[in-house]
């Protein structure tokens, strides 16, 4: 084993080596060119979807949360029946939010059927 | 293939050589340029364009390259023996095996330096990936932010210790070997298993900028520090938890904590990240506390950074502190540079940082995580103050002192025992308000086995070995020192009674949740498999809570440690508590790296029976020795450890000399923190339901999925395992190095008080008691106190004297006068005055009441139809 570590050590250095340039390169050509432009403005629209969807996660498992402290005794019933309804509605919000969101990509793939559509035809 | 240096360079091969150190230094340059690249694209992605975030991306994957090919280069040149490098020929020689070549990258200050910044590199590969498509808006900053921490450890390499750098006239033939103390499997897992948790640190603390700089202070920045701060958590614990291992069987202190400076470093960041962890849960159930979770998690970074700052700079005498080096004001800069950025940062966003709730009563867990916050922050100021005093002291009056591990001890058990009583407090209580009948039913039985156990402990105690109550130890003669050692003596009780109390508080948890799962129809294992997988942070807590409790356990049974040492010839035999131990014969061995001298003995029970056989030993290194190793053996039991140290043995009468501890309870700790560790494992790791939606966020489908949180956590499972495997492994063989030889022998309880107060002075072992240190010129120095203390002089006299004669800094512990008083004093008084204000806030809030706050809500009329949305989603929850 001590024998082959210095190849081994020389391999990986050569590999990161040429990963490193070669993703540097790719950094500068990008910071140079517009060609990300539209890809990142998509995942930007991507990401604020991302955030509401972790957003229903979280507010799911705190309702879920809640139920169970107030099964286990541990909340009381006007407790328990106030944060649930509160929990409740930042869920519908967001339900809400992420279905508006939902119809601007919808009129988007429709767009785009229709576009493929007349193409095929 | 050979990259080797040209001949008469040191190196063995006559091959045409590449300039390495030339080029690892050129390797750490474009790591510079490249980082410094990164973060500008970042910080312009991060500023109105986008588009520039793929070139931030691929940015920080060129930089994490380049950190890779230059750790790649220097552990190259450790293998093929480069000792025209300076670091290389004063780390390693020609003898030493590849793994400890290997170790001996992080074997020195400029080594760990570069080690860093790898591991760093590690974090933010995986964080980039982990970012790839979400947060958009956070992840610019969380880039920039950690390019701006490597931009600083790599211009310390580059201006101040950089590991390539040569020497400037000849170069040895061979270098000066790894420090024999390093040389052990601990040197390979130890270190980077802390510095992943310090480092981790970084991730969660880039985030938190990010939040600041882009106001997104809900709790979205919360979430995504979430699993970071775990994982950082988890391998800061595991880090600890092998420092006391190493300590334990490696460095022959006889102990697995002994309050140096470099641990306490490590263990700062730890208390503060452990509040951390807890208050932030008040934010994400309560909206609240949001400027307080800034605080901390800012404070726990800022402390992995002093901590490096303390272990690096060498201002304060350390066993393993590196050499005095000029990288400290680089530290001090970058500190300050910290503190003045958070401060603006906090502080321009404090009123996006507003509570949106208000603690109701005081009789509420967002109030027991309150108090859970004070005593581990009280804790963090104690330890502060203690490992940075004979600093301040040396500074502010020009008097060195020391603080020993007696003081620490005193003050920072019953601290400990109040934080573990909350450990079990905590899970009773309701949010937002208990009522006092609920409150009284769930906390009935945890108390109940409380105080049984108390009261089983106080009628059998003292017959199964275990009194409730053990002599105290002074370490003042004022009524501060009264108080403190009686805390101290019965603090076996009270711990053993609070462990049965927390553990009684968490099984209850568990049933509960079990009941309630079952009153559902669930079978009892169904029941408890669901609850656990279903809550998995909750459950995972409460595991943790466990593995405290079980190293509690252990540690409390450091209060039952008996201790002997003798002289005996081949044959002969010691007793010590039920046990007998029997110097059998020297051996000698040798390998071409060392010589090694063991002395097998063998353990009898009562009966005179074998139980066992150990063998202490002494090994030589080739390039030290002038510094012999002592090497511990441990017989390990549940009940107790068997403890031998070889002082010294006579080659000629083959007379040896041996100090044998009898440790009740020390495998606790160990198995304790196994369960930690899994706790901690299991309330990160991802649930299948997050792994699928992770997955389907994706843009692009994938064969093979990757998750960068999930490999990141598997590997914290690996560490995990390698410490268990090699804690069972090492159980019996294990190595220390201690410099004393001799013999120590305490004749009452007044002897080893003073003992205990006054410490060694021959130079070698100044950091040693005079109740510990078995060297000639402390057994000298005992003989003359004895007599002293025969004519009648007063103990507080003879410390005087001694104060007197070698100055402050020989006391084990300051006294308890003048500004030494403020070594208590301040960190009781911040202490006193922060629960003063959190009662009297608590007390504030509740009075006002829930404050209104603006609720969104739907205007439409679909609420019937989300509802029936939700509770599907609910089920899917449920049964996902």
């Amino acid at each position: 084993m001590g024998d082959l570590l210095p190849s081994i050590f020389v391999i990986i250095a050569v590999a990161a080596m040429l990963g490193g340039l070669a993703s540097l390169w790719l950094s500068l050509t990008l910071t140079l060119s517009d060609e990300a432009t539209v890809g990142a403005r998509a995942r930007l629209t991507s990401d604020a979807r991302l955030a509401l969807l972790t957003e229903k996660e979280a507010l799911l498992q705190e309702i879920r949360d809640i139920a169970f402290e107030h099964d286990a005794g541990k909340l009381s019933d006007v407790d328990y029946e106030e944060i649930n309804a509160k929990l409740r509605g930042q869920a519908r919000h967001v339900l809400h939010e992420l279905d508006a969101g939902a119809e601007g990509f919808r009129d988007e793939a429709e767009a785009l059927i229709a576009k493929k559509l007349e193409e095929a035809r | 293939m050979y990259w080797g240096p040209p001949p008469g360079c040191g190196g063995s091969n006559t091959m045409p050589a590449l300039d390495i150190p030339f080029f690892g230094t050129l390797v750490l340059s474009l790591t510079l340029i490249s980082a410094s690249y990164t973060m500008a694209v970042a910080i312009g992605a991060g500023t109105g364009r986008p588009h520039l975030l793929p070139s931030a991306r691929w940015g920080t994957y060129a930089t994490v390259a380049l950190v890779v090919v230059a750790v790649c280069v220097l552990a190259y040149a450790f293998q093929v023996h480069d000792f025209r490098i300076r670091y290389v020929a004063r780390y390693s020689d020609r003898s030493m095996p590849w793994w400890y070549l290997i170790a001996s990258l992080w074997g020195g200050q400029d080594g760990s330096l570069l080690w860093w910044a790898f591991l760093l590199s590690g974090y933010t590969f995986f964080v980039t990936r982990w970012l790839r498509g979400r947060y958009t808006e956070l992840q610019p900053w969380v880039l920039a932010t950690l390019m701006s921490i490597l931009i600083f450890f790599i211009v310390l390499m580059l201006f101040a210790a950089n590991p390539f750098a040569t020497y400037i006239r000849t170069t040895p033939g061979d270098g000066e070997g790894l420090n024999p103390l390093l040389q052990n499997y601990w040197m390979a897992i130890h270190p980077p298993s802390l510095y992943m948790g310090f480092v981790g640190w970084a991730v969660p603390f880039a985030i938190l900028i990010a939040a600041l700089i882009t106001g997104r202070l809900g709790n979205e920045w919360v979430r995504a520090a979430r699993l970071w701060s775990m994982i950082a958590w988890t391998f800061l614990s595991l880090g600890l938890l092998l420092g006391c291992l190493w300590s334990y069987e490696e460095l022959g202190w006889g102990g697995y904590w002994a309050w140096d400076p470099v641990e306490n470093a490590s263990f700062l960041p730890w208390l503060v990240g452990t509040a951390y962890l807890h208050s932030v849960l008040i934010q994400e159930r309560r909206h609240m506390m949001k400027v307080w979770n800034v605080f901390l998690l800012a404070l726990t970074f800022f402390l992995t950074i002093f901590g490096t700052f303390l272990t690096r700079s060498g201002l304060i005498a350390s066993v393993h502190s590196f050499a005095r080096s000029d990288i400290g004001q680089y530290f001090v800069w970058y500190m300050a540079f910290l503190i003045i950025a958070i401060a603006a940062l906090m502080i321009w966003r404090l009123p996006k940082l507003k509570a949106d709730n208000e603690i109701e009563s005081l009789v509420s867990r967002e109030f027991a995580f309150l108090l859970n916050n004070w005593v581990l922050l009280g804790m963090m100021v104690f330890v502060l103050i203690a490992t940075t005093f004979p600093l301040l002291s040396e500074w502010v009056r020009g008097e060195e002192v020391t603080v020993g591990p007696g003081f620490y001890n005193k003050w920072m058990v019953p601290l400990g025992i109040v934080l573990l009583f909350l450990a079990g407090l905590g899970p009773l209580i309701a949010w937002r308000k208990a009522t006092g009948s609920k409150l009284a039913r769930a906390m009935a039985f945890p108390i109940g086995v409380g105080v049984s156990v108390a009261a089983l402990q106080f009628l059998f105690g003292a017959r199964f070995g275990y009194p409730p109550i053990v002599e105290p130890t002074e370490i003042y003669d004022t009524t501060t020192g009264t108080v403190l050692a009686w805390m101290a003596a019965v603090a076996p009780l009270v711990s053993f009674a609070t462990c049965a109390f927390v553990l009684a508080s968490v099984g209850q948890e568990f049933w509960r949740g079990m009941r309630v799962r079952m009153r559902k129809g669930e079978s009892a294992g169904t029941a408890i498999f669901r609850l656990v997988s279903k809550g998995r942070r909750r459950y995972g807590g409460y595991i943790v809570h466990i593995g405290i409790v079980l190293m509690f356990i252990g540690f409390t049974g450091a209060a039952y440690d008996v201790e002997q040492e003798k002289a005996l010839r081949p044959g002969e035999t010691m007793a010590i508590g039920d046990h007998t131990v029997r110097y059998d014969q020297p051996r000698m061995e040798a390998d071409p790296n060392k010589r090694m001298i063991f002395t097998d003995m063998t353990l009898l029970d009562a009966s005179g029976a074998e139980n066992g056989q150990v063998a202490p030993a002494k090994f030589i290194y080739r390039t030290h020795p002038q510094m012999p190793t002592t090497e511990v053996a441990i017989r390990s039991r549940l009940s107790e450890d068997v403890y031998v140290i070889m002082s010294t043995v006579d080659p000629s009468t083959r007379r040896g000399t041996f100090r044998v501890i009898i440790r009740p309870l020390v495998a606790w700790i160990w198995f304790g923190g196994i369960v930690l560790l899994f706790g901690a494992i299991l309330g990160m790791w991802p649930t299948t339901r997050e792994f699928v939606r992770e997955e389907a966020t994706r843009v692009r489908p994938r064969r093979f999925r990757f998750s960068p949180a999930g490999a990141i956590v598997a590997l914290a499972i690996i560490v995990a395992s390698m410490m268990a495997w090699v804690g069972v492994a090492s159980a019996q063989d294990d190595t220390s190095s201690s410099l004393h030889a001799g013999t120590v022998v305490i004749n009452n309880p007044i002897e080893r008080q003073l003992f205990g107060r006054l410490l060694c002075q021959c130079g070698d072992c100044a950091r040693l008691p005079l109740d510990t240190c078995a060297c000639g010129w402390a057994d000298d120095k005992r003989v003359e106190v004895r007599e002293l203390l025969a004519s009648g002089v007063e103990p507080s006299q003879i410390q005087d004297s001694y104060r007197a004669q070698y100055g402050a800094k020989a006391l084990a512990i300051p006294s308890d006068k003048g500004l030494d008083r403020a070594l208590w004093a301040v960190p009781v008084a911040s202490m006193v005055l922060a629960i003063g204000l959190v009662v009297m806030m608590g007390r504030r809030w509740q009075r006002q009441g829930v404050r209104a706050h603006a609720e969104a809500s739907v205007t439409t009329n679909a609420e019937l139809a989300y509802d029936s949305r939700l509770d599907e989603e609910l089920e899917r929850l449920e049964d996902g």
